[in-house]
């Protein structure tokens, strides 16, 4: 993990590095915002965000070998959405298979109301009325 | 409508009266993976088609868009991934006019659908394949059959609670029905600062066919060049933007820059001289510039 990090850190670092070098130009960045050229303060809060990507990603057990290039990958700006919304983000998964987690679902909706005393599905439920 | 910030009406304006069949290779469901499938059936889709090449096997999709915790793909990252896989893009108007022009264009169109509630979502890609105007449908290949039909009314529901997310896949060279200029730069742009500079390019060039005296997209092209130190074509791109508008100053800057840098500093002085500016920032580089040159530019080679 800790040489992913690494490997990471260093490739982000050179993507300053290689910008830094065309400081006297100005961006094509300014067509969407007013700004001419990313500022040095922005350009470490990408940074840091894009290290809080990679927490993130590891702790939801992405593949260890695949979180370089998949931040590698991501604008600034899709780093800033994972970094800050990510509980909220939908995630498109399966088109079959959620049957089962409906099933339970409704398993568990009925065995509350069940032993609320709303309903009677189950023989084996006694109602706290 | 809640997510409804614009008068757009996400319903069909009028009645379709004509089916559509876009004939996108299938590739079947696999259980939490279907942003990498919808990602590689559309890049076949255009392999078919075009002399496009997807850039990621089906393992790396698989690998850079699932995430485990979640059982599922990020729209954020089915975005980043298409991205890496050497396509363009783009963002769909979130309505069905808008869909529908897209599939007439044979454009194939990945939505994001809840298959659940609001309170229990089961969220799902799919590509939209056609439309099937006699049973008033809408055509996927959303499981593991190619072209399931679903009732546009039911179809629209689904979409509905995902605010009507659909993206374009386009390899580079090729244009969204919708466009608008700047939200195609936007894409093409994306495309270039995430490592793929050749076809962003492309992506420019083309661009340039459609909208032939748009400023800004000679100055995202010119320092594209520039950047890939394809010097000749910077310079001759540069020097057409000036021969619209010879006080863009940016663009005096940068070409005052490649000039410099190619041993011509005392053109790049006098274009620079033009470069006149009210932004603080442009004027701080305009002065960065100008001391390089009389310090002398580090040379650039030709490719």
């Amino acid at each position: 993990m800790n040489i992913t990090k690494l490997i990471l850190s260093l490739t982000l670092s050179m993507t300053l590095f290689v910008q830094v070098s065309w400081a006297q130009m100005a961006s094509t960045e300014v067509i969407f915002k007013q700004s001419v050229t990313v500022s040095s303060k922005e350009k470490i809060v990408q940074f840091t965000a894009r290290e809080d990507v990679v927490k993130i990603l590891e702790q939801m057990d992405v593949d260890p070998k695949m979180i370089e290039k998949r931040i590698a990958s991501m604008t600034d700006e899709e780093i800033s959405k994972i970094a800050y919304q990510i509980e909220t983000l939908p995630a498109g998964g399966s088109a079959i298979g959620s049957i089962v987690g409906a099933a339970v679902f409704i398993f568990i909706v009925l065995l509350i109301t069940d032993i609320l005393g709303f309903t009677k599905v189950f023989d084996f439920t006694r109602s706290v009325r | 409508m809640l997510s409804s910030c614009t008068s757009k009406e996400p319903l069909p304006s009028k009645q379709y009266n004509f089916s559509l069949h876009i004939k996108v290779p299938f590739v079947p469901a696999r259980s939490d993976l279907c942003g990498s499938t919808s990602i590689e059936m559309v890049a076949s889709y255009w392999q078919s088609r075009t002399s496009y090449v997807p850039h990621l096997s089906r393992d790396e999709l698989d690998g850079r868009t699932l995430i485990p915790a979640k059982g599922g793909t990020l729209q954020v990252e089915l975005v980043a991934t298409a991205r890496a896989n050497g396509l363009l893009v783009y963002p769909l108007d979130p309505t069905f006019d808008a869909l529908f022009s897209e599939l007439a264009k044979q454009h194939p169109v990945i939505v994001l659908l809840n298959r659940g509630y609001s309170w229990y979502p089961l969220w799902h890609y799919a590509p939209v394949t056609g439309y099937d105007e006699e049973n008033q449908s809408i055509l996927m290949h959303f499981s593991d059959r190619p072209n399931e039909t679903m009732p546009v009314a039911t179809f629209m529901s689904l979409w509905e609670r995902s605010a009507h997310w659909g993206v374009v896949l386009l390899p580079p060279g090729h244009l969204p029905v919708g466009t608008s200029l700047n939200m195609f730069l936007r894409a093409a742009y994306d495309l270039e600062k995430t490592g793929m500079i050749n076809e962003a390019i492309v992506a420019y060039q083309s661009a340039l066919l459609h909208w032939p005296e748009e400023i800004d997209v000679f100055f995202a092209l010119a320092n594209a060049y520039y950047h890939t130190h394809q010097l000749n074509d910077a310079e001759q791109i540069y020097r057409k933007l000036l021969s619209f508008d010879s006080e863009h100053s940016m663009a005096l800057n940068n070409l005052a820059n490649l000039l410099c840098r190619t041993n011509r500093s005392k053109e790049a002085l006098r274009l620079l001289g033009k470069a006149v500016t009210d932004d603080k920032e442009m004027q701080s580089i305009i002065k960065a510039t100008r001391e390089e040159i009389r310090d002398g530019c580090t040379p650039l080679s030709k490719i």
